[in-house]
């Protein structure tokens, strides 16, 4: 088991290493830095980035947290509603009835389309960032608890109802700890979704942030600083998607582990 | 909306049973009358799954509903548990004398465990305190003695899934009984269980039992388990289901399995039993 994990982290380290041998010696190769720079002057100006203020007067760790802070806000937004939809409608049938209709309309609208239209709605704002992700990410989320909340077990929701549990006490004890499987496949899948939902925003729309300083190279043509923050990007959402989000499933499920242990 | 009602039943024919005083203290349960048909959905066919059923149970009795398979029974005790409708007649549940509130309280003990397994044994025990609003500081100790009383002790912060079935069913014993019932329904409760352990955990109850003493309805399609049990039994037929025979049981506690009496018993209420159920009785 242990010897195991090791491997398998062993494995995943070599696989990076081999992956930059590979881009330094393209790199080498192309003998260009304005068409691939090479992955230590990446590193040079990644490094160069957080030190200096840029050419907005700010350093990375201000355009880092605000895509961050506009991450998490859109994110909570999209889960905690598409939650809330998706429960509601696997206990009343109406609502299922209605909702079943309009979300695979809203699933369908591509991704980018949504994200012109809601800047065409609100704006260069903070809404339209908002709103985005929103539409497309809450209708999903919802999908995925709606399935959920029909496999519940309605036996578990019978005895709560034999004890006289109140519905708060049903949603925390009950229905919740159940649909933790689908809340957490669905929080893998809405959480990438919103990140490039807001890498896009802010490319094209949005003041500031992870996206915008990619858009803004980008019309220097600097390839270097292209890179540079896709590469801060990409680091960023890894960290977050393995080391917090994997901790907390983890967590979450820790009752499971009580059989084989 | 209520949210639990969707999963348990989806005929809407009439109100949940009315809970108030019944007309004698002493009674803690009196069913009149009781009809409950089932229509299949699409079709005009009615299905009778309680036919004009009446009982009666006194305050601090353990009464049986003994029947075959499919005879009705746990629907007749998910009616009087409030988690099932019914067309009509009437269901009247009592606390005991002296309780400060007309609103009995109610345990259930099903045929399998029901415990939430992402919960400790003392969490799934405090679920029912909490549904029930007992006050949070008596939560630990409730807990404590209920988990002593069904032979748990200790095992408050185990999971469910770390326990053998017959000790989950004890949590659910334990979970029913610590939120210190008037009434406690049981539902098959041992039926799950290989022989030995079952035969231990009816011991058991009855230790429990004779310290709790709540009023009991219990199910069973057992009839030496029901007349081990039971201070009376009601039996149950299909087609149309309907309880044919009450027999009082009145033989003296404790009581051992072995009991040439209880053996006795049992075999005429068996002969009769399938006389009834074959046509021929």
């Amino acid at each position: 088991m242990m010897t195991g994990s090791i491997r398998a982290a062993g494995l995943r380290a070599g696989s990076v290493v081999v992956l930059l041998l590979l881009w330094w010696i393209a790199a080498k190769l192309v003998h260009d830095p304005e068409v691939l720079p090479d992955p230590a002057a990446i590193a040079v100006t990644i490094a160069g980035n957080f030190q200096s203020p840029g050419p907005t007067g700010h350093s990375a760790i201000f355009h880092i947290s605000l895509t961050l802070g506009r991450i998490f806000a859109a994110f909570a937004a999209s889960m905690l509603l598409g939650i809330a939809i998706g429960l509601v409608m696997g206990r009343s049938r109406l609502v299922e009835r209605a909702l079943l209709a309009v979300i695979p309309l809203m699933l369908t609208i591509p991704t980018i389309l949504m994200v012109f239209l809601a800047v065409m709605w609100f704006g260069f704002s903070e809404a339209g960032g908002l709103v985005a992700v929103m539409a497309v990410v809450t209708p999903y989320v919802a999908v995925n608890i709606f399935e959920g909340a029909k496999a519940m077990d309605g036996s578990l929701i019978e005895m709560g109802v034999a004890f006289k549990a109140q519905n708060w006490l049903l949603i925390r004890k009950v229905y919740l700890p159940q649909l933790m499987p689908y809340i957490f496949s669905a929080f893998r899948y809405a959480f990438g979704m919103t990140w490039k939902i807001v890498a896009l925003a802010e490319t094209f729309g949005l003041k500031f942030g992870i996206g915008y300083m990619f858009f803004f190279w980008f019309e220097q043509f600097n390839m270097v600083q292209v890179m540079a923050w896709i590469v801060m990007f990409v680091v960023l959402m890894l960290v977050l998607e393995h080391g917090l989000f994997a901790r907390l499933e983890s967590r979450a499920f820790a009752w499971r582990g009580a059989i084989a242990h | 909306m209520a949210l639990g009602a969707r999963s348990i039943d989806r005929t809407h024919l009439r109100p949940q049973p009315t809970v108030r005083p019944g007309p004698t203290l002493s009674t803690a349960i009196a069913v009149h009358n009781l009809t409950k048909t089932f229509s299949k959905p699409g079709t005009e066919t009615q299905f009778v799954v309680l036919d004009d059923i009446s009982l009666s149970v006194e305050e601090g009795k353990f009464v049986t509903i003994v029947g075959p398979s499919g005879c009705g029974k746990s629907t007749l005790l998910n009616i009087i548990a409030g988690i099932e409708r019914y067309d009509t007649g009437s269901v009247q549940l009592s606390p005991r004398r002296g309780s400060p509130t007309h609103q009995p309280r109610v345990g259930y003990v099903f045929q399998s465990p029901r415990l939430l397994n992402w919960l400790t044994t003392a969490g799934n025990i405090e679920f029912a305190l909490e549904a029930q609003n007992v006050p949070g500081q008596q939560w630990k100790e409730r807990v404590t003695r209920q988990l002593e009383m069904v032979g748990l002790g200790g095992q408050e912060r185990n999971y469910p899934l770390r326990l053998s079935g017959g000790m989950q069913q004890r949590v659910a014993i334990a979970r029913a009984l610590a939120i210190e019932p008037d009434i406690l329904l049981m539902d098959e409760p041992f039926s799950h269980l290989d022989a030995i352990t079952a035969r231990k955990m009816r011991f058991d109850l009855m230790e429990i039992l004779a310290k709790a003493r709540p009023t009991i309805l219990f199910v069973t399609h057992d009839l030496a388990e029901a007349v081990f049990l039971s201070d009376r039994i009601y039996m149950m037929k299909t087609n149309p289901a309907r309880i044919f025979k009450e027999v009082a049981i009145d033989l003296p506690r404790p009581r051992k399995p072995e009991d040439p009496a209880l053996l006795d018993l049992e075999k005429n209420l068996v002969q009769e039993f399938f006389g009834v159920l074959e046509g021929t009785g």
